[in-house]
């Protein structure tokens, strides 16, 4: 019986921000996704009481993605990030930190929000302009004709990460191996338009990180015991591939919409069967040397096609019919029927190969771009999370092609960042504030709350006690150890900034990060030799930081624009 | 006991009502307006500032308040825009009406000592002023519409003709509708998106047709992307589907596409039908024939140049290969949303394949200029460039946004506008009665419009059209009593026009009436020209009223056009024979229409001069019930210009504006606005006649019984009775 129910009030509060609840809450997330930050940051471990396995990490993807929130306001946050992580992969957590900063100092102030928001966006688009212009202190160009630096961002990326659990040796390794894979994706001959092959992550679990390799082509795992029942081929030339998408194990096919009497003693199975042998004929007469067929293949054409020195592997799966069309150059065939010759495609060689536990038959191409990157790891969480940062960096690399400009990472870029606003909003407010109604007094104000959420930021870049400086020259980050001894001589306690551009052989004046300092120019257009010089630079991806920036600020001036929330309790 | 179930339906009950929704929307109305996350029951977040969907998701209890939404969604329902103005404005004239109860309180007090009496009391006088609300909205609203602010209102077109958008009108009026629609960093930038994609999709300068091909599918030409700042939004040329190719072949040169509602591989049996397979062998050969057929039928589109095959159903693999080998790319599962607005813009019927086969061409296929892949944010879709047939250049508009709720508003707002837009190409017929119960009856509307008019004029003109208006009352006065011939009634009325247009050519150098009152200057708005008709218009008896009603045209007319003027003045001129009304009371009504396009600059300007002019009429009024409705109308009117300018200080705060205006109005001299931005009249007029409905049924409840029980369907009787 249906029964109409009335609906239940929701429950509507206003000023939400303003209520201890939401402020908490707001803490507690500002908590969690601080004490993640950076290559020291600290590892949580995420389970479900309900059962599934424990996830032990420091990623913001995969923290956010296993967290629960329910308050609306975490939800609009938590989405933003989610949402920017995955269009961009990196930087998730640094938009997430400066976003809950850039509230709560707002918040402080007690500025009107059309204020607030208004002059948050000039901000924006100050530091926007500053970082994609010509002038910039903070980026360098990227050059692909040297791996220098494309090493640089990807083991950057990797050392940021510090749940994978990787050895000093193991990230130069995986780094090296991911830089490959991605160089393998891009094509030889490419005019104008280019087309990214794909880098397929094979799983390979309890090897040593060391074992991890990338080979050309396409693995398909398989067991044992089939494995040593495809014959070897011995053949000079390519082999001619034929893949299925259709199915080949004698189903008869959708009917249509009425019915089909089929008289007494008919078979359709013996029918359907001869006609996929009348196909395995037609492959045999067209020298095919290798049948793949993403469904099943019935074990009578397989035999058939075995004895006829074919080989024919079955369920191969939907995820890897795209990759093996482009490696192969083959047309999917969906016809049981003739087969045009042109849906053939070829490999240059097949072969059998074994990793860990692990069979493989291996797919070689002639000249393709997709490789596969076989990567091991010593358990299933560190395993998961070495993935989740091969893609990150994989991603990055394609990012960084399509705008060849790294930014210079540590926190550098945001010290940097936050001494040229300063200087900017003192020295040439009206330029910022041209036809606004907001005063002077205004700007500074956000433009302070504005720096110091940037501060923040790589202030929780050190978890264990040191101090953060910065130097009044370059406006770079520079760390101190908590158990050193007290302010006699920086140069000797600091040896080199965040990026590892700088290092104090130079006449450096510095200042702790959260005092008050006069405003200075940071030192614009990096000197050009210093870039090349330096091998062992911190970078980070400037597409992705620059989204996250413009991601943080918007999601938080949307926060800060609520004056109610409506819940929905039905 | 009933009344523990019962509660007196009163002004009070309604105000506290309405106060309540009123704290609510009016942090979010105008340019300062703040957001409101909304969650909805399945847990998703959404960001708005529409207040339909903001009381809607209050899901309200109490019966009044219910009833309140109930009215504001029937009125969004026709006007689409204005539901947070519709409660601050109702909760104005609620104010209005419980001020008047508190000061008739006492001597009340004092004459009942039984509440339950007074209540009584209470409810039929509020019948009276409901009654009196509904007379004024349907009888002299639009008269006071059509002969006093009309004067002020701005066409958004540039030629009222044919109806021409001008664009910095339209952005204009965009701007301001996405100052209350989406937070206040994005209103910019969406407002110039929206303009933009209106002049890209746009072959000829009018856009109706335009306006509703966008309105019926605007699900379909946008595409949301996560996880990218909003200002990555942009337009693209051609249309995008929501869909990855199924099978995608590179192709250029003559590319034709074709668009199939069914499967193309024919199959064994259709519905209703039987096939019965006696052999193996019949199997085969039916295998092979469809095999051949399909092919075949691919290879015949190959043939007609066809690159692309767009099907509103799933293709088998069998289509998909001979598609492939082919070389025609495939999109698959398109809604029927999808197909009919690829058809409406290429005009296509669907392809069906052939039963016979022969080397003819295909009639059902249609040029595309391009057809390939389009990445956003990792994800494909299916980029076209198909070639309108209509009057609608496809574009489509990708909003970006960091989250979802963000998107849907920003898509909810678009969507808004255009309704608005389409709202605006309409004519609205403004219907209103003049009614009299005195002698001087008719004149006085007519008369003090004529008055109305010189406005215009120097203060000498002014004081010599005001003399002879009050002469005319009093011989008027005198003619209706003494009921006199048609020769007197005529040479009385004839005065005020004669002054006027001696005056017309002395204060206008040409003669259409747009020079006389252009309001703003700084907009490049043009003013409105007037189509006023009169078309109707009867004494309440049957007389012979031939001198009426020239007379009333020449009055009408003789505002847009001296020539007409003087022809009617000799037509009125005719002897016509007239009897007079031997009663007191005359009825006439009038009607006439508001055309397409009429705004007004945005920021309380329409509240500021309905209050004027209804001031002005209850100081004419003379009964007491019109007059009270009015000047509370005109107060609470006031109410929405004070939320506007809440935030604003000095001379620009609301006493300072409002002053500023009503001098402005005084001496003639043109409204300045602090805001730049127009607004529908339209959408304002039909707001207010749906905060009076609402009102009026709110008066006429005099209590509410709460009924503890499940709530039982309805029958649908409407549906039983039409069988």
């Amino acid at each position: 019986m249906s029964r109409l129910e009335a609906k239940k009030p929701s429950l509507c509060k206003s000023e939400p921000l303003t209520t201890e609840r939401v402020r908490t809450t707001l803490s507690v997330l500002k908590r969690i996704v601080t004490s993640c930050y950076g290559p020291s940051g600290r590892l949580k471990q995420l389970h479900n009481g309900f059962g599934g396995y424990v996830c032990t990490t420091s990623q913001s993807s995969a923290l956010l993605s296993h967290l629960l929130v329910t308050h609306p306001i975490l939800k609009i946050l938590t989405a933003s990030i989610q949402n920017h992580v995955s269009s961009f992969s990196d930087c998730g957590l640094f938009t997430a930190i400066l976003c809950c900063n850039l509230i709560e100092n707002v918040q402080r102030l007690g500025l009107t929000p059309t204020t607030v928001i208004r002059l948050n966006k000039h901000l924006l688009s100050l530091c926007i302009s500053y970082l994609k212009s010509e002038t910039c202190g903070c980026r360098i160009p990227v050059d692909f004709s040297s791996t220098q630096i494309l090493l640089c961002l990807v083991r950057s990326i990797l050392t940021s990460k510090p749940a994978c659990m990787l050895t000093r040796k193991e990230t130069e390794h995986v780094s090296a191996l991911i830089l490959r894979a991605f160089l393998l994706t891009i094509p030889e001959n490419a005019e104008g338009h280019i087309i990214l092959g794909k880098s397929l992550i094979v799983p390979l679990k309890g090897q040593r990180v060391i074992d991890s390799t990338v080979l050309p082509g396409i693995l398909i795992e398989m067991s044992e015991v089939q494995l040593m029942r495809l014959l070897p081929i011995k053949k000079s030339t390519a082999l001619k591939v034929a893949l299925f998408c259709t199915t080949l194990s004698g189903d008869t096919s959708d009917t249509g919409e009425g019915t089909v009497v089929v008289s007494y003693g008919v078979s359709l199975e013996n029918a359907v069967l001869d006609q996929l042998l009348n196909l395995g004929r037609q492959l045999i007469s067209d020298h095919v040397d290798l049948v793949l067929c993403q469904k099943v293949i019935h074990p009578s054409l397989k035999q058939f096609l075995n004895m006829h020195r074919i080989i024919a592997i079955d369920r191969i799966g939907v995820t890897l019919m795209e990759p093996l069309t482009k490696m192969t150059g083959t047309q999917p065939i969906g016809s049981l029927g003739s087969i045009c010759p042109n849906s053939y495609g070829s490999v240059k060689d097949v072969c059998t190969a074994k990793f860990g536990s692990k069979h493989f038959f291996h797919l070689i191409p002639n000249e393709a771009t997709i490789c596969s990157l076989l990567l091991c790891n010593r358990n299933d969480t560190a395993w998961d999370e070495l993935k989740l940062t091969c893609q990150t960096a994989l991603h990055v690399l394609q990012l960084t092609l399509k705008e060849p400009w790294a930014l210079l990472g540590g926190g550098c870029t945001e010290t940097h960042l936050a001494a040229y606003i300063r200087h900017k909003t003192h020295n040439d407010p009206e330029s910022i504030l041209k036809d606004d109604e907001c005063t002077q007094t205004e700007l500074q104000l956000i433009a302070e709350a504005f720096c110091s959420a940037l501060e923040s930021v790589v202030g929780s870049l050190e978890h264990d006690g040191g101090e953060i400086l910065t130097d009044m020259k370059y406006g770079h980050l520079w760390s101190v150890q908590a158990d050193s001894p007290c302010v006699a001589n920086w140069p000797d306690l600091l040896s080199q900034c965040g990026c590892g551009l700088y290092n104090s052989q130079e006449e450096l004046n510095w200042s702790f990060l959260r005092s008050t300092c006069r405003p200075f120019v940071p030192q614009s257009c990096l000197p050009h030799e210093a870039v090349v010089s330096a091998s062992n630079l911190t970078l980070d991806c400037l597409t992705a930081k620059l989204s996250g920036l413009q991601v943080a600020v918007e999601t938080a001036n949307l926060i800060l624009d609520l004056s109610y929330v409506i819940e929905d309790k039905n | 006991m009933l009344s523990s179930m019962a509660a007196a339906g009163s002004v009070k009950a309604a105000l506290q009502v309405a106060e309540v929704l009123e704290a609510i929307v009016s942090c979010c109305v105008g340019p300062e307006g703040r957001q409101v996350l909304c969650t909805k029951p399945t847990g998703e977040v959404l960001l708005s500032r529409n207040g339909g969907r903001l009381l809607e998701a209050l899901h309200l209890e109490h019966p009044i308040a219910r009833m309140i939404v109930d009215c504001v969604s029937s009125h969004l329902k026709k006007t689409v825009d204005g539901a947070k103005t519709f409660i601050i404005f109702l909760c104005h004239l609620l104010r209005g009406l419980h001020a008047i109860t508190d000061r008739e309180k006492d001597p009340l007090m004092c004459e009942n000592i039984q509440t339950h009496g007074r209540h009584w009391k209470n409810c039929s006088r509020w019948k009276f002023i409901s009654q009196a609300l509904l007379t004024f909205q349907t009888q002299i609203l639009d008269g006071i519409m059509d002969q006093y602010l009309s004067r002020h209102f701005l066409s958004i077109f540039s030629s009222a003709k044919e109806r021409t958008l001008c664009r910095s009108s339209l952005e204009l009026l965009l701007e301001a509708y996405f100052c209350g629609r989406v937070g206040r960093n994005n209103h910019k930038f969406i407002s110039q998106l929206m303009c933009d994609y209106f002049f890209k999709c746009m072959t000829c300068k009018s856009g109706i047709g335009v306006f509703e091909l966008v309105d019926d599918h605007f699900v379909e030409l946008n595409v949301g992307v996560t996880g990218l700042p909003v200002s990555d939004s942009r337009i693209i040329a051609g249309l995008v589907l929501q869909k990855d190719f199924s099978v995608y072949r590179p192709a250029d040169g003559d590319m034709r596409m074709v668009i199939v509602t069914e499967t193309i591989q024919p199959l064994f049996s259709t519905s209703g039908s039987e096939f019965i397979l006696n052999s193996e062998a019949q199997f085969q050969t039916s295998q092979f024939w469809i095999m051949e057929k399909t092919k075949a039928i691919m290879k015949h589109l190959h043939s007609q140049n066809v690159k692309l095959l767009i099907s509103s159903v799933k293709q088998p693999d069998l289509v998909s290969y001979y598609a492939g080998v082919n070389g025609i790319s495939v999109v698959e599962c398109l809604s029927s949303e999808e197909v009919s607005l690829i058809r409406r813009i290429i005009g296509l019927s669907p392809f069906v394949p052939p039963q016979a086969f022969s080397q003819c061409e295909i009639p059902n296929t249609a040029l595309v200029k391009f057809c390939k892949p389009l990445i956003l944010r990792s994800k494909r879709y299916v980029h076209l460039g198909l070639i309108s047939t209509c009057a609608f250049i496809p574009h489509s508009i990708v909003l970006c946004g960091p989250v979802h709720g963000l998107i849907e508003q920003h898509e909810d707002a678009l969507h808004g506008a255009l309704k608005m837009l389409r709202q605006l190409f309409k004519d609205l017929d403004l219907n209103y009665m003049t009614q009299t119960n005195d002698q001087n009856g008719t004149s006085s509307l007519f008369i003090y419009k004529n008055s109305g008019e010189s406005y215009q004029a120097p203060d000498p003109g002014n004081g010599s059209i005001q003399r002879p208006y009050q002469d005319t009352v009093a011989e008027n006065k005198d003619a209706w009593k003494k009921t006199q011939t048609y020769l007197k009634v005529h040479s009385n009325l004839v005065i005020p026009d004669v002054e006027l247009e001696t005056y017309i050519p002395y204060s206008t150098p040409t003669l259409t009436p747009t020079d006389t009152f252009q309001t703003v200057e700084t907009l490049t708005c043009l003013s409105l020209e007037r189509n006023r008709l009169t078309d109707y218009y009867e004494p309440l008896l049957k007389n012979n009223s031939t001198a009426y009603s020239t007379r009333g045209n020449r009055i009408e007319i003789s505002y847009e056009n001296l020539q007409v003027t003087n022809i009617t003045r000799k037509g009125s001129m005719l002897p016509v024979s007239c009897k007079l009304p031997n009663m007191g009371t005359s009825q006439s009504y009038l009607s006439s229409s508001m055309p397409a396009g009429c705004v007004l600059p945005v920021g309380g300007n329409f509240e500021i001069l309905l209050h004027y002019y209804l001031l002005n009429y209850a100081k004419k009024c003379h009964q007491s019930e019109e007059t009270m409705v009015s000047m509370i109308i005109a107060n609470a009117l006031l109410g929405i210009p004070k939320v506007l300018y809440k935030s604003k200080t000095g001379k620009y705060s609301f006493p300072h504006t409002y002053i500023r205006a009503v001098h402005a109005l005084q001496t003639n001299q043109p409204l300045v606005s602090s805001q730049t931005g127009l607004e529908s009249v339209m959408g304002k007029y039909q707001l207010l006649t749906s905060v009076l409905q609402c009102l009026t049924k709110i008066l006429t409840i005099d209590m509410v019984i709460t009924v503890k029980r499940h709530p039982q369907k309805v029958h649908n009787q409407d549906s039983e009775d039409e069988l």
